[in-house]
């Protein structure tokens, strides 16, 4: 990781909290209050935190690239309204921590 | 990579990054009370807000000394970002840095007329006399590695392992030093709710703009300094994760421990001040 793939990686991450702000409080308008899991936040954390701990396998684009979306489509989650997407945070770093290891031990 | 390129890629770096560090104190802290917090991006948000927000300034400033204090508190802390990742300059540099400071600090206090940016010119004046023996850390770093280069620091590490196991109370001095920069923080007494927002509480607009970015910068220079000095050569991503680690370690103080008053504050760092000289000494000569 050169200084130019960490400035990409931090704007991303600037960029992805930005967007999942605004658009978690068009999408819900009340403070966090039921325990729910968002199934669309689910899946885009999970795309997000796999792309971020598995950039290798996917061949077809440089790994700074996937590793920036990753990291814009983590954020987004992340940065969502307060108290929301934290359960879907955590399962896609569970489920991309996952693959990591599995990926590690089997290639 | 160009010289002015290279200035322009870390100063971006260290805002950006310093900024997402104080908003991630700043969650910590807020689940450790059980709130939810706010987001992460909040701190950077906060600073950019003020880049479109109407400046105003107070009758009582002492123009045009008010303005050019909050500008030349952001130039420091760049020039501090150019010595440091850029030129891997002299730490005795970084230690004037730090000193000019504390003196825009009181400035920018006593510049605006406010009678509470006043006691916290006072008070940065009271906890320059505890902050700066705290950076005298310095010394011991030349003691035990003959350098003051943070490049030829870097590579006695490389050589001889982490200064922070050789000297330990060194490290915790800086930690300390660290923790009286955090917003919160147990030492922050210049910017103690008791007085509103400090030295900050008459700056609005564009010049709060300048502070917000300059602690930002401050911020992830002095992590940048303590990971550099103690923990030897480390990659971009080292440094991410050891910044990261040592945000949450603070936030952990700031939330758990009140706000001190002056005077306990100042005796606390002098305390740890001494103990940190003289048991390193010590070390040293055993």
């Amino acid at each position: 990781m050169n200084e130019t793939s960490y400035l990409l990686y931090l704007i991303s991450f600037v960029l992805g909290s930005v967007v999942g702000l605004v658009l978690s409080y068009q999408k819900y308008k009340s403070p966090f209050a039921i325990d729910k899991i968002d199934v669309l936040a689910l899946i885009i954390a999970i795309i997000g935190w796999f792309l971020i701990f598995n950039s290798p396998m996917l061949t077809f684009i440089p790994s700074y690239i996937s590793i920036a979306i990753g990291l814009f489509l983590m954020a987004m989650v992340l940065g969502m309204r307060p108290g929301y997407g934290r359960y879907e945070t955590l399962i896609g770093l569970v489920v991309g921590g996952i693959i990591w290891l599995l990926r590690m031990v089997l290639l | 990579m160009n010289l002015m390129l290279n200035i322009l890629l870390n100063v971006i770096i260290a805002f950006l990054l310093g900024s997402l560090l104080f908003g991630l104190q700043r969650k910590v802290m807020a689940r450790i009370q059980k709130r939810p917090g706010p987001p992460i991006i909040q701190h950077l948000l906060h600073t950019l807000k003020f880049y479109i927000k109407e400046s105003s300034f107070p009758k009582t400033a002492a123009m045009p000394f008010y303005i050019a204090i909050a500008s030349i508190l952001c130039v420091i802390w760049v020039s501090a970002v150019i010595v440091g990742p850029v030129a891997q300059g002299s730490l005795l540099l970084i230690f004037a840095i730090y000193a000019l400071h504390k003196i825009v600090e009181h400035n920018a206090g006593s510049s605006s007329g406010s009678p509470y940016g006043k006691l916290s010119c006072v008070r940065a004046v009271f906890s320059a006399a505890a902050e700066v023996p705290l950076f005298a850390v310095l010394i011991i770093i030349f003691l035990k590695t003959r350098t003051m280069v943070i490049s030829d620091i870097i590579a006695y590490q490389a050589q001889n392992g982490a200064l922070l196991f050789t000297i330990p109370l060194a490290a915790l001095m800086f930690f300390v030093l660290i923790l009286s920069k955090a917003p919160y923080s147990p030492f922050a007494i210049t910017k103690g709710k008791d007085i509103i927002s400090g030295y900050e509480t008459e700056h609005f607009g564009l010049l709060r703009g300048y502070l917000m970015i300059s602690e930002s910068i401050a911020w992830y220079m002095l992590l940048w300094i303590f990971l550099t000095v103690f923990l030897g050569p480390l990659s971009l991503l080292g440094y991410l994760v050891g910044m990261v680690v040592i945000s949450v370690i603070v936030a952990f103080i700031n939330a758990t421990t009140p706000m001190l008053n002056p005077n306990h504050s100042i005796m606390v760092q002098v305390t740890m001040a001494f103990i940190g000289i003289v048991g390193s000494i010590i070390l040293l000569m055993l």
